[in-house]
């Protein structure tokens, strides 16, 4: 029952990509950008499905039961702060940027902005890398989340295997956004938002009267609780586990929504400005609707399961072990798989349309290609993209909470770009180059740490920290520097370049 | 009031990092340990701040460029016909 319902949910987003493939037009503008139509409502939607993956929901849930209540703090409290303001001051300005200027992506804003065709053949690999790491913590979290959902047959041999989980939801999720573009991803994104949040809340429930076992709820929660506090795990409800140097600087881990070229595509879909006005607003209130139910499951988990217990499955065994209806368990798998899918859809559509616009197009030649031919190009490349990420995560069992954190600083470091670009006249090409080489190199070095957790014990003595603090501290500040320093002792951009970024007025008064 | 907001959004970064709770295990509604609740607490600050800051200082000129620009383009459109 629970996999019918799982199916009848992939059946539905398939069902999404066919209807929404009707109504495409086959132009890139209206395949990459749904014809910069979208309104209040589904941007918020879209924004903050896009936002919420595997890590808000499985990896929330596994990092509280493993070093508790901290979690909120560090990620969705500051999100709440942090990721509205990107959205203020990046966002929208980048929106009236795109209109005006028809630009389909982060790169071709860039290429433009700095009059650099280097600037996206080196920023390219560095975010498809990223975007790869992304990718690959939907592709693990929904697979190891299938396996523990759905448990074992009689022979003890599971269910649903993980690698056959991480094939089915990239192959759904890849058909629908193939079929649909960015119309049925807005949608499907919508749609999915919409279901998780409301499983969400229904998840919380059960499992709260499941894991305390009484009638009412707040009695039940109490008692959930109480379990917690009389186990060996009763720090789970204090931050003991957390340094303050290293609380204080994860402030910076949500700056990456700044640098996320999906999440700039979507920017991009807006119909008017204002229409940011409710993201804003709502962006913190989502988070929090989203967080605290998943903080208090995985508290809770630590006073129910054994410490031992793998940290990706934690949100799986909870919806298994206190949901008796196989109905409702059913309806809560599709609830959390519908936040994988929706940022990985986003995901899919950005690469394709990096690589066809920012790769293919400017380095081919503009007309050899019909547009057809190069959204097939597209997607060609995101099937390439999604095995790799596939073959990665069949040999990989990291917790998707450490290796969404060491993505999110990657983009989080790529953010002055994105700030000088916007706000700093002065900046240049060469400056933003040097800066992007620092961040991909310095990235890929702290990478071997994320995936060894016996390297980082043997240099670190423990957790990934410089000096207490988190090293996303260290990568911006080098990333900075470097963008200073090299745009200072390099030329000035164009008169006419500046102008046209900024206005005649505003390059006379520099 | 762009100042005010920037010393808002100051004031709540300051007030997220609540040492004096660091390893307090009391409770609110006795269950949400009240690390958690604090920091839930301040999500919601946060979209009130947003509230004010949208009525407040949004740029309102980066639709208008592009409304004058639309009503320009039905003009002359309609010149034209």
């Amino acid at each position: 029952m629970v996999l019918g319902i799982i199916i009848g949910y992939f059946c539905f987003l398939l069902g999404l990509g066919i209807f929404g493939s009707r109504l495409l037009k086959l132009t890139s503008g209206d395949y990459f950008l749904a014809s910069r139509g979208i309104g209040p409502f589904m941007l918020l939607m879209s924004i903050f499905g896009t936002t919420m993956t595997a890590f808000a929901l499985v990896g929330s849930t596994g990092e509280t039961f493993k070093q508790g209540i901290g979690i909120y703090g560090q990620m969705a409290s500051w999100s709440g702060i942090v990721h509205s303001a990107v959205f203020f001051l990046i966002g929208a300005k980048v929106w009236a940027i795109g209109k005006e200027h028809g630009y389909l992506t982060q790169l071709s804003y860039l290429r433009d902005r700095y009059q650099s065709n280097s600037l996206p053949l080196v920023l390219f690999p560095i975010l498809v890398g990223f975007v790869t790491v992304y990718i690959l913590m939907g592709v693990m979290g929904g697979g190891a989340f299938l396996e523990a959902l759905l448990g074992k047959d009689a022979a003890g041999a599971p269910k649903m295997p993980k690698w056959l989980g991480m094939l089915l939801i990239s192959s759904v999720v890849m058909f629908y956004v193939f079929w649909g573009g960015m119309r049925a991803t807005v949608w499907a994104n919508t749609i999915q938002t919409l279901v998780f949040m409301g499983t969400g809340v229904i998840a919380f429930y059960v499992i709260t009267k499941g894991a305390g076992g009484v009638d009412s709820f707040l009695e039940a929660a109490r008692t959930a609780t109480d379990k917690v506090a009389d186990s060996e795990a009763s720090d789970r409800m204090t931050r003991a586990g957390i340094g303050k140097g290293e609380f204080a600087t994860y402030f910076l881990i949500p700056l990456s929504v700044g640098m996320f070229p999906h999440l700039f595509q979507h920017w991009l879909t807006a119909k008017r400005a204002s229409n940011f006005k409710l993201t804003v607003v709502a962006h913190p209130i989502c988070i929090l609707i989203t967080w605290l139910p998943c903080c208090l499951i995985g508290m809770w988990a630590a006073g129910v399961l054994p410490a031992e217990t793998p940290s990706n499955a934690v949100l799986a065994i909870m919806v298994k072990k206190f949901s008796s209806s196989e109905v409702l368990r059913g309806i809560l798998g599709a609830g959390v798989l519908a936040a994988i899918m929706s940022s990985m859809d986003s995901q899919f559509l950005c690469i394709s349309s990096m690589f066809t616009n920012d790769i293919v197009i400017p380095h081919c030649g503009e007309g050899k290609y019909s547009e057809k031919q190069q959204v097939w190009m597209g997607r060609v490349f995101v099937v390439v993209v999604v095995a790799a990420c596939y073959v990665i995560g069949l040999f990989n069992n990291r917790s998707v909470f450490k290796i969404g954190v060491w993505c999110f600083s990657g983009f989080s470091s790529l953010v002055p770009i994105v700030v000088a670009a916007l706000y700093w006249k002065r900046s240049n090409g060469q400056g933003v180059i040097a800066s992007a080489i620092s961040v991909a190199v310095l990235w890929l070095a702290g990478l071997a740490f994320v995936f060894s957790g016996t390297l980082t014990k043997q240099v670190f003595g423990g957790k990934f920290l410089i000096a207490g603090m988190h090293p996303v501290t260290g990568l911006i500040t080098v990333a900075t520097v470097v963008l200073i320093t090299v745009t200072l002792l390099t030329p000035p951009p164009d008169k006419a370049l500046v102008e046209k970024f900024f206005g005649a007025h505003d390059s006379e008064s520099e | 009031m762009k100042w005010i907001i920037l010393i808002l959004i100051l004031g709540i970064s300051v007030l997220h990092h609540d040492v004096w709770w660091w390893t307090s295990k009391e409770r609110v509604f006795g269950f949400i340990p009240i690390g958690l609740a604090w920091h839930a607490f301040i999500s919601i600050a946060a979209s009130m701040i947003w509230v004010i800051a949208v009525f407040t200082c949004w740029p309102d000129e980066l639709d208008k460029r592009f409304d004058q620009l639309d009503a320009t383009a039905a003009e002359s459109g309609s010149e034209e016909e």
